[in-house]
């Protein structure tokens, strides 16, 4: 399974690599996200700086969906779950795979995001730790609940909105407590955000597992 | 303030009744059509699935009936 | 429509007294809730949309129930079996149906009793993330495919979703627990429903409303089960029509 998992991770990143979509259109589209933020909310930084944990999840939830609709995009056209199902590889470990893959691509956009949100809202990183805790946790979650939802709605033609809704309302918790974590580290009392990373990991640990029982049967359907 | 209570009862009343009159509606409905195709689908019915969709239903409902008896809701 | 001449089986009968039963259960808890109960002394006769709020949100979660266990029932090989199937779809429809009503239900009595529209107490967030994960199932459900390959996909749906409820509450209670903002369930709402007649129209309320949701729940299912028997014989039409063009033709 294992094996597995790092190749299928190991081509969707080379893919990435060569391609360069997530460089090219994922984080323009993120960076997009907080400019827009920054419009809506107003130029005060007393009112952004406060906001930015929430803003920064927001865009990385946003940021998720595209991730995962490529990563599927990226199998052959329509026909994608017929390919990977063909491909004779272990589908939990397809599922780790993918899951991987979206995951680092996340991290990656996730450090330029922080400057992002450092530069624009004012706000101060402080507490790296929790700050990267959280990114790491919450981003293994949110990646494991895309590319679940993914292959449902990766082949359909009504794909592009239904992803989105089924993905985002389940990860509200992530960005819940994710961004109570930050909070937490961006208000200097990284200390109190130790329960929040446990959400974190106790949603990603849930996920995960649920992804490699259940991504065999979906990949086998329809 | 008596405003927001009359409002919530026929909200929640409102709703209820509508949703429930339109699934029995629906539900009618389909077992007409289901009826009616049932009797055209009988084996050894002659080339003429007109005239038994006229005169079957009687006994196709006893059908439905039959198989809801089963399950039952 | 030709008479029936075939007598209604027990179920349909069993269906029409719970419908009944149902109907008077609700009219006797409008009827003591808008009139015999007498107005609380902390919140007036806002007290009366608290006969129907709880209720509301009890059926909507009850629903959600049912929904994730009949999920659980269809993936489980042993329990297998296409009504589970219909019993989850069924639930989820008139379970969203209910969360909505909580919602607006609940957004009505806030209204007056905090001076806003909606406020984040942690079961009305909860609920309402409920709403949009039944959406979001229902709109699963629709997508194509032969029964077996639907009815699995939606059941790995369901509980990939639902599952995700106890966790949405409790994140959700922890981060109201930071600051102070108002309940729905606290104190003084406890306290409002002692008095004897109100406590037995709270009861008889959620009974009823259960009744209610049990009735809809049936006639749902057994429109799914029409609908599919419909589809599955427009297709044997199909054939039969083709066999007696061949002959005919």
């Amino acid at each position: 399974m294992l094996r597995d998992a790092a190749l299928v991770a190991g081509k969707d990143l080379r893919i990435e690599l060569r391609s360069r979509v997530g460089l090219n259109q994922i984080g323009p589209f993120a960076i997009a996200v907080l400019l827009l933020f920054g419009l809506a909310l107003g130029p005060d930084r007393q009112v952004l700086a406060p906001a930015s944990a929430g803003l920064f999840w927001v865009a990385v939830l946003l940021s998720t969906v595209l991730a995962v609709q490529r990563s599927y995009a990226i199998e052959s056209a329509d026909a994608a779950r017929d390919g990977l199902r063909l491909s004779g590889l272990d589908p939990a470990g397809i599922f780790l795979g993918k899951t991987g893959a979206v995951a680092a691509q996340l991290l990656v956009l996730e450090a330029a995001l922080s400057l992002g949100v450092a530069l624009l809202y004012g706000a101060h990183l402080s507490g790296a730790l929790v700050l990267v805790g959280a990114c790491v946790t919450g981003t293994l979650g949110l990646a494991a609940v895309g590319t679940l939802y993914g292959v449902v709605a990766s082949g359909l033609r009504i794909r592009e909105t239904l992803l989105p809704l089924l993905f985002l309302p389940v990860v509200a918790p992530v960005l819940l407590a994710a961004t109570k974590a930050w909070d937490e580290a961006l208000a200097g009392t990284p200390d109190r955000a130790g329960g929040w990373l446990d959400v974190l990991v106790v949603f990603a640990v849930l996920y995960v597992a649920i992804g490699i029982v259940a991504f065999g049967p979906l990949l086998e359907d329809g | 303030m008596n405003g927001y209570v009359e409002a919530g009862y026929v909200v929640v009343l409102g709703t209820l009744s509508i949703y429930g009159a339109t699934l029995v509606t629906r539900e009618r409905a389909a077992r007409r059509r289901v009826g009616a195709a049932t009797s055209v689908a009988q084996p050894g019915v002659p080339t003429e699935p007109q005239v038994a969709r006229g005169d079957a239903p009687v006994v196709n409902h006893g059908g439905v009936e039959d198989e809801e008896r089963g399950s039952g809701p | 429509m030709p008479a029936r001449t075939v007598p209604p089986d027990r179920a349909a009968v069993a269906l029409r007294v719970l419908g009944v039963t149902a109907l008077v259960g609700v009219v006797a808890t409008v009827w003591l809730g808008l009139f015999v109960t007498p107005p609380d002394e902390f919140m007036g006769n806002l007290v009366r949309l608290l006969y129907v709020h709880p209720p509301m949100a009890w059926v909507a979660f009850l629903a959600y129930g049912v929904a994730s266990l009949a999920s659980l029932l269809y993936l489980w090989p042993r329990t297998r079996a296409e009504h589970f199937d219909r019993v989850a779809g069924a639930s989820a429809e008139v379970g969203v149906v209910f969360t909505g009503l909580t919602l607006v239900s609940g957004s009505i009595w806030g209204r007056p009793t905090w001076g806003a529209w909606w406020v984040w107490d942690p079961l009305l967030t909860t609920t309402a993330l409920l709403f949009v994960l039944y959406l979001g199932y229902l709109a699963l459900r629709r997508v194509p495919g032969e029964f077996h390959v639907r009815a699995r996909r939606s059941a790995i749906g369901a509980l990939i979703a639902f599952i995700d409820v106890p966790i949405v509450y409790l994140s959700v209670e922890w981060w109201r627990s930071l600051h102070q903002a108002p309940t729905v369930l606290n104190p003084t709402t406890h306290k409002t429903y002692v008095h004897g007649s109100m406590a037995w129209t709270l009861l008889l309320g959620f009974v009823s409303f259960t009744l209610v949701y049990i009735w809809l729940m049936a006639h749902r299912y057994r429109l799914a089960k029409l609908q599919d028997r419909e589809d599955s014989e427009g297709l044997e039409v199909a054939l039969a029509e083709r066999r007696a063009e061949a002959v005919a033709g």
